[in-house]
């Protein structure tokens, strides 16, 4: 069985659904050690707690990273991305070498004929240079075809959704705490197959460069966590499937209440040193406190 | 630009990944290599010339050696011999995990050259030269032609490449400041690269999956070392059976033996980080269209691993403060100008103020 074949077996299998009573367990416990952060918060200020901003908070890394944003390649890539392997996915083209200078070309020219920005890069690519415009692309291209590589496109469900809004969350409290995660696929699971559909028990899929730290498993169910949160109606996500391309590395976590609750654990813990590190070193006022990662919206697919 | 036919070149039946190369069943014997004495006159007039299109696409498919299988012991057999060379039991430890040794076929190498001038914390800034300028542009510009299968202004297209990457800024400066006269010699090289490369370089089919500037990463020892690279061109679908992935690097300078060194430690990290091995690993030489091919085996990966060992002890040591060795041969800023001793740099630095590359001609 070849590591496609595995990967797909795993993450097609049938899924666990959380029970409610858990749900509400580990909701309480993360409302419960997120209040009393969010109230410690300066007036004005929000902190926003992210995939990124759980993996500095691991490696000790300064918290409060911050550079001004400016459009570079890399807060295309993702996006982008995303529109070829859709657009491979749907038949439109054979691979993501075909498809990713039409797809660019027309979200561009959508852009021009609209003025509506579908991916918020399109002015910025119009205006590149063709040299500057090709490495947009090459970076996106590499990006989809190790997304586009790892997975058996033809076995996955048809309601597969591939990147679309941000999950996010805000706790409830009198200042502003945010939980914010993105999946690159969002792929209803079944018992049976052609069962699947978009409402019910589902698998995510997060692809992440570089290699995966100790905490990664803590780091995909946090995705499934922000995801259940956001949409109390539908089932939590069953299991994450991450992706490290760069390290050829694919893990699996199944969700569960012991993993949530570790994962609860180190959402506290990320948003009381964000919270913390702000608090010693006030920036301007009313600032997200997670930086380093460019808007949500602009990497939304 | 030279498109390669997909349709035509059925006589080699495509697979999955880059085609597999033709079978080694009964076919028509090979000419024999003619003696000198065989060779016509007017043969011996002929002049080499770098191979383009197909031919060139041909020449990094078909290696002569059946493509490695894919076997999942062989990933395993390396990452132990890499693990029992680097945690010997008396052995001084590593850096604790958290904070893994990064190391790149660039410090493996200037660890192995010169212990000497090898910089123990860092990846060493390169000085701007005008190769080191050409190199980066004719990078970009490889990339580009990969990607969207035509150059513009190569000069332009080069430069606004670069532009995009800010780790790139003091390179595009220098750039920006060299005197007309060392402009035009660069941009008067970058062109003749470019076109030649226009000219050469194969469209390749978008099955084959080619992407540029992919990064590979492998963490041994515990996680207390992780190997890096960036390939400019890695072609051909994950492995099924067999191995199916071509590794290919762009350079803009001269042969040189590293190259293959380095290209070694690209498939030894490939290998760790799929469970693969890629069939095949090639420099391609923009200045002279050369291709320098090589197919991987077994034993090219233990060596790669053995070296590998070697660099990465090396280069703990030098983090620790303990290398003892004397300098190396190889280094080109070891080498004495006059007055000077081997492996003795210049009171208050180590530079020779030499461009990189340039010959040691005070060498003894």
């Amino acid at each position: 069985m070849s590591a496609i074949d595995r990967t797909m077996h795993g993450l097609l299998a049938p899924p666990r659904v959380l029970e409610d009573a858990d749900r509400l367990a580990v909701r309480t416990l993360l409302v419960a050690g997120l209040s009393p952060l969010a109230e410690q918060q300066p007036v004005g200020a929000q902190a926003v707690v992210s995939l990124p901003a759980l993996r500095r908070m691991g490696t000790g890394a300064d918290p409060l990273l911050e550079e001004p944003f400016t459009w570079k390649p890399a807060y295309v890539r993702r996006s982008l991305g995303l529109a070829v392997v859709q657009a491979c996915a749907t038949g439109h083209f054979r691979a993501p070498a075909q498809a990713v200078a039409p797809v660019a070309d027309a979200a561009v020219e959508e852009w021009s004929r609209t003025g509506w920005r579908t991916f918020h890069w399109e002015p910025w690519l119009a205006g590149l240079a063709p040299g500057a415009r090709a490495v947009v692309l090459a970076d996106a291209l590499t990006w989809a075809t190790a997304l586009w590589s790892a997975l058996d496109w033809g076995a996955m469900p048809g309601a597969t959704q591939i990147g679309g809004l941000d999950d996010q969350w805000v706790c409830p409290a009198t200042r502003t705490l945010r939980l914010r995660a993105r999946s690159e696929l969002r792929v209803p699971l079944s018992g049976s197959p052609g069962d699947a559909h978009p409402g019910g028990p589902s698998a995510l899929v997060s692809v992440s460069s570089g290699c995966p730290g100790p905490g990664w498993s803590e780091e995909l169910a946090y995705l499934a966590l922000v995801a259940g949160l956001r949409s109390p109606s539908r089932p939590v996500p069953s299991r994450v499937l991450g992706l490290w391309p760069d390290a050829g590395f694919r893990g699996f976590v199944e969700i569960d209440r012991p993993v949530l609750e570790g994962t609860v654990e180190r959402v506290v813990a990320t948003a009381a040193g964000l919270v913390q590190a702000r608090t010693t070193r006030p920036g301007p006022g009313g600032a997200d406190v997670d930086a380093a990662a460019p808007p949500s919206s602009l990497a939304a697919a | 630009m030279v498109v390669v036919d997909i349709d035509r070149t059925s006589q080699v039946p495509l697979r999955d990944g880059l085609g597999a190369e033709p079978g080694a069943g009964p076919g028509p014997t090979p000419p024999a290599i003619p003696t000198p004495r065989q060779v016509s006159p007017a043969r011996r007039q002929d002049r080499w010339h770098p191979l383009s299109g197909p031919e060139l696409l041909n020449r990094l498919r078909v290696t002569g050696r059946r493509r490695p299988p894919a076997d999942p012991e062989l990933a395993q057999r390396l990452r132990s011999a890499l693990d029992h060379g680097l945690l010997p039991p008396d052995a001084a430890p590593l850096p604790a995990p958290g904070a893994p040794l990064v190391v790149t076929k660039d410090r493996l190498t200037r660890a192995l050259a010169c212990e000497l001038h090898a910089e123990p914390s860092g990846f060493g800034d390169r000085t701007p030269t005008t190769a080191l300028a050409c190199g980066a542009l004719v990078s970009a510009l490889f990339r580009q032609l990969v990607t969207v299968g035509a150059l513009g202004d190569p000069m332009a297209d080069g430069l606004a490449a670069l532009a995009t990457d800010g780790r790139q800024r003091a390179l595009v400066d220098w750039i920006g400041g060299l005197a007309s006269a060392e402009r035009r010699e660069l941009e008067a090289e970058v062109v003749r690269q470019a076109r030649g490369l226009e000219c050469r370089w194969p469209t390749l089919d978008a099955s084959w999956l080619p992407r540029t500037q992919e990064v590979l990463r492998a963490r041994v020892a515990e996680g207390t070392v992780e190997l890096s690279a960036r390939v400019d061109l890695a072609i051909g679908r994950p492995a099924v059976d067999e191995a199916s992935v071509a590794l290919l690097e762009a350079t803009s300078g001269s042969r040189c033996r590293q190259h293959r060194a380095d290209l070694h430690f690209y498939a030894l990290v490939e290998t760790l980080r799929s469970g693969v091995p890629p069939f095949v690993v090639a420099t391609y030489y923009t200045r002279t269209g050369e291709l320098d091919v090589e197919p991987v085996t077994e034993e090219l990966l233990s060596a790669a691993a053995r070296r590998t060992v070697v660099g990465i002890r090396s280069i703990s040591e030098l983090e620790r403060g303990t290398a003892v060795r004397p300098p190396g041969g190889l280094c080109v800023r070891c080498t004495p100008l006059p007055g000077w001793g081997l492996g003795h740099p210049p009171v208050g630095g180590g530079a020779t103020g030499r461009r990189d590359g340039e010959l040691d001609r005070g060498a003894a």
